[in-house]
């Protein structure tokens, strides 16, 4: 059985399998619903696909970082919601745009950093800290900020919204070039950062890599802080295209699911230590191309969910079958 | 089965009372504080924090302090599990009154039973349970989906030169306001040859209302019609129409509590016409129907008393009546 495996990987980590199979299933399904699907096969639908997906990857580079390093963000929905309600109290409340980001930008920090000092510092699991992170800002937002309120309403009007869900240039959208400047910024940070080298070491072997003098604190931070701005960027994005900034986003829990389902999807293992920017694209295609060819085919929104639902539970399968756990990664508290 | 009130005279009845009360509320109301005072009510909403409940839960607030009586909220913020366990805590307080939200039509329907049994007096506010109680005080949601489905016809159908295409965004298929808009509303389409193309919850959510319309006018860049079942998520529907630079082919439709957003969203032209139950009209429906129920109040069968919501419609254009609206 091992023969195959190593045939098709040629050597390389058995994470590519996942991520070959991903891409095999994702090209499938574009050819079935480009064959059966009305309107699918349109450069409009694809134009569709990407700016719908756009916030998705966003989130999705934050999480992928965290969870190379082997950690696990559950208040990255959370923070988005929160980033994009304190911006928009401010625009709403005619403030320049710049000083709003710039104080959402510093709030949002603070939410990375402490989270960031929780794990590092405190050393309590990440998924503890960051899942008790995600009450306390939701609660924290929604009643200091939005007074109890649900739901914030923004102005399309207004020229931060107008900008936000507008083009940046003909034929490209604000949404779509900050999700490219952020999978840029999150390739910058893994592969020509110092900080990169220490979070795959830490996400490898997390013991080794503090015994041998590599700065884990320091970096847990960059790590938690660089997916808060990524949480904060998503939130402009999706806030500023439909025109609301709503926490049920948080609590219902699905954008959420579906982050973790395109990081395990795209081939990084839970465990950290592995992955790349490649990674979070073969993610999000799958998704992005499932959910828009399901809505194409008027799918009610249960049956979507079930259908996702099965497909995480198939690449964590698949995932756990092709990285098998050892002595060495199978760890205490490891997810 | 979903419980519906067939008979007009109920609703007559309730109406009735509601208006006697009305003209008489100086006198009532003096004798009344004697009488209601101490005693206790209690609001179980599906959420508070939404125009809808906090213009509700104001009036009924204005009602108990010129009565004397109290009303305590208990916020189940969208947590279906939370609302059951509140409203069994709310039984065993014992109050006068109960006032519930209900979010599916099965969902609540033991324990109003159960708290009528008790001897409280359940008032169903807007959304309807399968089980019948002491009252019930909200929009007709059949008539809303009939009214809807008969201007998008007129608007989408045939003789229009539109392509009668229409694309439905409830907020759950079970919730009950959905569950009977879709129902009165596809009667209608059936023998109209209306298409309708899409049929896909939002979960109540704008972004996710936004992306399924997105998709939708790819798909079909000819669609006449967006019928959303609520005008927060609806809005989502529209800043997408709008965004695809086709607010002037397709209209927005939705329905709502009626407060200064969905006024600006017309204004706006990301919605173009809200059937509006005036949620600040029914708050205080509803606190009159509490003074009602706390006064003994009942119909001559025992059957439910019933006041319908008289409807605001908001629409863009000429008629656009920006007073049709009402501010928390």
């Amino acid at each position: 059985m091992a023969d195959w495996k190593t045939m098709i990987n040629r050597g390389g980590p058995n994470t590519k399998l996942l991520e070959y199979v991903v891409m095999a299933v994702t090209v499938a399904l574009v050819v079935v619903f480009s064959l059966t699907v009305d309107g699918f096969a349109t450069l409009g639908n694809a134009g569709v696909i990407l700016s719908n997906s756009a916030s998705l990857v966003i989130l999705s580079c934050g999480m992928a970082v965290v969870i190379i390093s082997r950690g696990l963000d559950l208040s990255l929905i959370a923070v988005m919601v929160a980033g994009a309600t304190t911006f928009s109290v401010f625009i709403n409340a005619d403030y320049p745009a710049s000083m709003a980001f710039l104080v959402t930008l510093a709030a949002m920090a603070l939410v990375g950093l402490a989270n960031a000092w929780l794990i590092a510092y405190v050393e309590i699991p990440a998924m503890l800290a960051t899942l008790a992170s995600a009450m306390l800002v939701t609660g924290l937002f929604r009643f200091t900020i939005l007074r109890g309120e649900f739901m914030l309403l923004l102005s399309k009007s207004s020229p931060a919204v107008v900008f936000l869900s507008g083009n940046i240039m003909p034929g490209l959208s604000t949404p779509v070039a900050l999700m490219l400047v952020t999978l840029a910024a999150t390739m910058l940070l893994l592969r020509a950062m110092s900080a990169g080298r220490t979070i795959y070491a830490m996400g490898d072997n997390f013991q080794a890599a503090r015994l041998s003098g590599l700065p884990v604190r320091t970096t847990t931070i960059v790590v938690y802080v660089f997916a808060a701005f990524t949480a904060l960027c998503a939130g402009l994005v999706s806030s500023a295209a439909s025109g609301a900034v709503d926490f049920r986003t948080v609590t219902n829990g699905t954008l959420l699911f579906e982050v973790i389902l395109v990081v395990v999807l795209g081939g990084i293992p839970l465990r950290g230590g592995r992955g790349s920017v490649r990674n979070i694209i073969v993610g999000v295609a799958l998704i992005a191309v499932l959910r828009n060819g399901m809505t194409l085919m008027n799918f009610t929104s249960q049956m979507q969910d079930l259908l996702k639902g099965l497909v995480l539970i198939i690449a964590i399968v698949a995932d756990n079958y092709l990285n098998p756990r050892d002595t060495e990664t199978d760890t205490v508290g490891d997810l | 089965m979903l419980h519906t009130l067939n008979s007009k005279m109920k609703t007559a009845i309730g109406g009735a009372l509601v208006g006697a009360f009305a003209l008489l509320a100086p006198a009532t109301q003096a004798s009344a504080d004697a009488d209601l005072t101490g005693k206790k009510v209690i609001f179980v909403p599906i959420t508070m924090g939404i125009s809808l409940t906090e213009g509700w839960a104001r009036r009924m607030r204005e009602h108990a302090e010129t009565s004397g009586y109290t009303v305590d909220i208990r916020d189940a913020a969208f947590n279906t599990g939370a609302m059951a366990e509140l409203l069994a805590k709310a039984i065993s307080d014992k109050p006068d009154v109960i006032v519930v939200h209900n979010p599916t039509v099965q969902l609540l329907a033991r324990q109003i039973k159960q708290a009528e049994a008790e001897g409280i007096k359940v008032l169903q506010l807007n959304l309807q349970s399968n089980q019948p109680s002491s009252a019930f005080v909200g929009a007709n949601w059949d008539r809303i989906g009939r009214e809807i489905a008969e201007d998008i016809v007129k608007e989408c159908g045939e003789g229009s030169g539109k392509s009668g295409k229409v694309a439905i965004i409830p907020g759950q298929l079970t919730a009950a306001d959905s569950v009977m808009m879709n129902a009165a509303a596809m009667k209608v389409f059936e023998g109209h040859k209306i298409e309708v193309v899409s049929n896909q919850a939002s979960d109540w959510e704008p972004e996710k209302a936004r992306q399924i319309t997105a998709t939708v006018l790819q798909q079909h860049p000819d669609l006449c019609a967006i019928f959303g079942h609520w005008d927060v998520h609806t809005m989502g529907a529209g800043n997408a129409v709008k965004d695809a630079g086709l607010a002037d082919n397709v209209m927005v439709y939705a329905t709502g509590g009626g407060d200064d957003v969905a006024c600006k969203a017309v204004e706006d032209k990301v919605l173009d016409r809200v059937w509006s139950y005036d949620a600040d009209g029914q708050g205080r429906d509803a606190g009159t129907m509490i003074d009602l129920l706390l006064q003994g109040a009942v119909t001559a069968d025992g059957s439910m008393l019933s006041v319908e919501s008289p409807m605001k419609i908001i629409k863009a254009g000429d008629s656009y009546d920006a007073s049709l609206c009402w501010k928390m």
